[in-house]
């Protein structure tokens, strides 16, 4: 600021000077504020709610798909439950007591088979994997086949040479080594697997069936990235 | 989608037509009442040729009368909201940019916002060569392409009458969002009680019922737009006559830096 000058009018015209240059200032970031919020791109327009909203179906969907994870849990730990109970309850049908009583229960019915339980899932061994499904496996299966996608490497840091899915021992043997440039981008590269990306197509005949998907690592060690129990229905059901 | 004028390349020369085709290709081009709505597509598609574009927006396709009348609506502004070289403008419905086009030169940066994609090609053409000027195409009905608290100075202008009552309230209320405190809203339309309005509304009641166009001018009352800038939280709000037969309604957004109108 200038020093004031004795003259009234010239420090009233100095000081008016000054309140208009502040004003023009003010006036120029705003309209500087206007220009970068358009040059931002979108914000605020349709195309950007619409963004917002595919953003939010997608967060939706991995919310649904880890409740659909955590809901095939349970039912396992229920399965295994049963199973455990069934066991005890045979012990108690091989009782001297149960034969005993077998007179009194002759007009009973006798307990509902349940759904049979696969057999003994993959040998494998499992392993620690950071992975993603594409495609999620927790769901009812209603096609002949399913493709699982997504991306997986060992942390370890071994390099990926196979990928397969075993399904109650049948194995199917999938496509590996596909590019996930966002993957790359977003977790940083990964020497031994550059193209984390892998596809594997497996039948699903109706039913319950253990499936555990697999990956070979070097020099020819397979490991499990992640097991489940999945459930086939014939389809149209 | 913000315009720079680098975006020029994408405008297709003005194509001279005599007056008859113009007024026969824009009959052609305005679809029917039905379609009043769909803003973007009415507008987009007469705004093909750039005199049928110049027809619909300005009422007339020759330069100087547009340059004539654009200069009389910046002299209202002056008068009835002011304007100051320091004002950041925004006009709702610029169109082909009859009025940026002169009033870039008037205020610190101008911004014009069309829902027409090909009205604003047109508007680059004509803005060629004024850096302190920015074509935006809005969306949809509403100004989410601006932030908030922004501009001094909003106006709209030979635009409502195409709106439905719903969209002009729309716009009132988005202007009111991005002004800063202080800034003023401009927002004008024939009125039905004049003998102009009157005549408006009479001509389109002619038109058979099922041949109305989508652009159809409709007409406003005083209260209307009053209500409008009241309700949307304008204060001062003041409906006047304007000498070429409009009312102009004009308000206040409260709050610091409020100034005296001039």
């Amino acid at each position: 600021m200038n020093p004031a000058p004795d003259d009234p009018n010239l420090r009233i015209a100095a000081l008016t000077a000054e309140i208009d240059d502040v004003k023009r200032r003010e006036a120029a970031f705003r309209a500087k504020m206007v220009n970068e919020f358009l040059d931002r791109g979108e914000r605020n327009s349709y195309l950007h709610v619409l963004r917002e909203e595919l953003a939010g179906l997608l967060r939706r969907q991995q919310e649904a798909f880890a409740d659909m994870e955590l809901f095939t849990r349970m039912l396992e730990a229920e399965g295994q439950e049963k199973a455990a109970l069934e066991v005890e309850l045979e012990g108690i049908r091989r009782s001297w007591l149960w034969r005993l009583c077998a007179p009194l229960r002759a007009s009973g019915s006798s307990p509902r088979a349940g759904s049979p339980v696969p057999p003994g899932g993959s040998p494998v061994k499992g392993g620690v994997f950071t992975y993603y499904l594409h495609t999620s496996p927790f769901r009812i299966y209603r096609e002949p086949t399913f493709t699982l996608r997504g991306w997986a490497w060992p942390q370890d840091g071994r390099a990926v040479s196979a990928i397969r899915v075993d399904l109650d021992g049948r194995l199917f043997v999938g496509r590996h080594g596909l590019e996930e440039p966002e993957v790359i981008e977003r977790h940083g590269p990964q020497p031994a697997n550059p193209r984390p990306g892998f596809e594997v197509t497996f039948e699903t005949p109706p039913g319950r069936h253990l499936l555990s998907l697999e990956a070979q690592l070097e020099p020819s060690e397979w490991r499990s990235i992640m097991k489940t129990s999945i459930w086939c229905v014939p389809p149209g059901a | 989608m913000a315009f720079d004028h680098e975006d020029l390349d994408l405008v297709r020369a003005p194509r001279r037509m005599s007056a008859d085709d113009a007024h026969e290709r824009w009959r052609n081009s305005t679809g029917t009442l039905g379609d009043r709505s769909a803003y973007k597509r009415v507008w987009d598609r007469q705004a093909r040729d750039f005199d049928v574009a110049s027809l619909a927006v300005a009422g007339h396709t020759d330069e100087p009368t547009m340059d004539l009348t654009a200069r009389g609506f910046i002299d209202t502004l002056r008068a009835t909201v002011g304007l100051d070289r320091n004002d950041v403008v925004l006009e709702i419905g610029c169109g082909i940019g009859r009025v940026g086009k002169l009033l870039g030169g008037e205020c610190l940066q101008w911004f014009g916002a069309d829902i027409s994609g090909g009205m604003l090609g047109h508007a680059a053409a004509r803005l060629q060569g004024l850096p302190n000027t920015r074509l935006v195409e809005l969306s949809t009905v509403g100004l989410q392409e601006f932030p908030e608290d922004a501009f001094d100075l909003v106006y709209c202008t030979i635009v409502f009458m195409h709106l439905y009552e719903w969209d002009r309230y729309r716009y009132v209320e988005e202007a009111f969002r991005v002004l800063r405190p202080g800034g003023r809203g401009y927002f004008d339309n024939y009125p039905l009680d004049s003998e102009h309005g009157w005549n408006v509304f009479t001509e389109g009641a002619r038109y058979p019922i099922d041949r109305r166009p989508a652009h159809i001018s409709m007409a406003s009352t005083r209260e209307e737009l009053g209500i409008y800038l009241s309700k949307a939280g304008f204060e001062a709000v003041r409906v006047v006559d304007l000498p070429n037969q409009l009312i102009a309604a004009t308000g206040r957004k409260p709050g610091q830096g409020a100034r005296r109108r001039p």
